[in-house]
């Protein structure tokens, strides 16, 4: 069950702010894919504190970066379901985990990020680990 | 390591996997106790499923993450392994905590200047001058980073070096200043300040990042 609004969009507006795009529909979710060329990040939120509280400030500091995705997107998993559940689908061949970092390439999955990856660890750490990423794809 | 309810023990909230026999369980740990684990959004292989081996099944877990088919399971603490963190899997070998999905050719990095990461009091920025004359060299410039260790876990290090690749410079009045990709990240504003004197304590920084520093403010956390 979704939480409600008024305590998730601060975790939104973090994202938004740092111009990461958020998509709430699955037919926003298609557009989005749909544009294969170059790189592409996109971070599955979520409003555990355990993990999100470290993905979301570690893809504000990665985008810092100069080599960094092109395009930037966002959905919500356990808020916006069915724009979460087609992003899924779409990413690749990956258990969902929330939250999670996917690095694609002219439509490929190239880097995956999942959870258990960010758990426990600080932004800087996960920033840094994703700044590997970029200067390998990007 | 793992955060709130400290009652449920250090691993919760934290994806775990633990050996029982020819079995394997792995979840996010909720409770584990001298009699039992609790894990959620947990999966259990069994040595030759799906034509895997436990370490190969536990290999593609630690990458990519587990396609869970209990949300809740219970497993008896007897006869059970060690409960260990899942990403210590990639991370115990050496290797970046984040998962590549295929090889890819490494790009070059590219230079970009920084002035926002860092800055230099006017006495830090003299005595970097003053040292880089006492021993010219073509390119020297001063580089700043960090590096495990110390007794707060980082350690800032300072050295006269030559521009790298990919280095993030920072161009002062009469040197330059080079950090590393990584090292910024840590680094991003940050105050180098200089203390003279007999008694003086030479380079010093003043770093908003750091939530933890020793006594003598050459190690830090973050």
């Amino acid at each position: 069950m979704p939480y409600p609004e008024e305590m998730v969009a601060p975790m939104r507006a973090e994202l938004t702010s740092a111009g990461v795009r958020e998509l709430r529909t699955p037919a926003e979710v298609d557009a989005w894919f749909a544009q294969k060329q170059g790189t592409a990040m996109l971070l599955v939120n979520s409003v555990c504190g355990c993990a999100a509280g470290s993905a979301r400030p570690a893809v504000k500091l990665a985008l810092d970066n100069e080599q960094r995705p092109v395009r930037v997107a966002t959905v919500f998993a356990g808020q916006d379901l069915d724009a979460t559940a087609r992003a899924r689908e779409l990413i690749g061949d990956v258990p969902p985990s929330s939250p999670s970092i996917a690095l694609l390439k002219d439509g490929q999955l190239v880097h995956f990020v999942p959870r258990h990856l960010i758990e426990g660890q600080s932004a800087e750490v996960v920033a840094v680990e994703l700044i590997d990423a970029f200067s390998q794809y990007c | 390591m793992g955060t709130f309810h400290d009652d449920k023990g250090p691993l919760h909230g934290i994806t775990v996997y633990a050996r029982e026999g020819d079995t394997v369980y792995v979840g996010r740990c909720d409770t584990l106790t001298a009699d039992h684990l609790v894990l959620h959004d947990a999966d259990i292989h069994v040595e030759g499923q799906d034509d895997r081996s436990n370490d190969e099944y536990l290999q593609r877990a630690a990458r990519f993450g587990i396609w869970k088919k209990h949300d809740t399971l219970v497993v008896s603490a007897l006869g059970l392994g060690p409960v260990q963190p899942l990403g210590d899997l990639v991370r115990g070998a050496g290797k970046a905590a984040t998962a590549p999905v295929a090889p890819a050719e490494p790009a070059p990095a590219a230079v970009a200047a920084a002035d926002d990461i860092i800055s230099l009091t006017p006495g830090a920025a003299a005595e970097v001058r003053r040292l880089l004359l006492a021993e010219p060299g073509p390119g020297r410039g001063l580089r700043l980073g960090v590096a495990g260790g110390g007794c707060s876990g980082l350690t800032y290090k300072v050295e006269f070096d030559a521009r790298r690749d990919g280095d993030l410079v920072i161009a002062q009045e009469g040197f330059e200043v080079y950090l590393d990709r990584k090292s910024a990240i840590y680094l991003r504003g940050i105050t180098v300040d200089h203390q003279p004197g007999l008694s003086g304590r030479g380079f010093q920084f003043r770093n908003p990042n750091a939530t933890n520093t020793c006594g003598c403010g050459e190690s830090f956390a973050v």
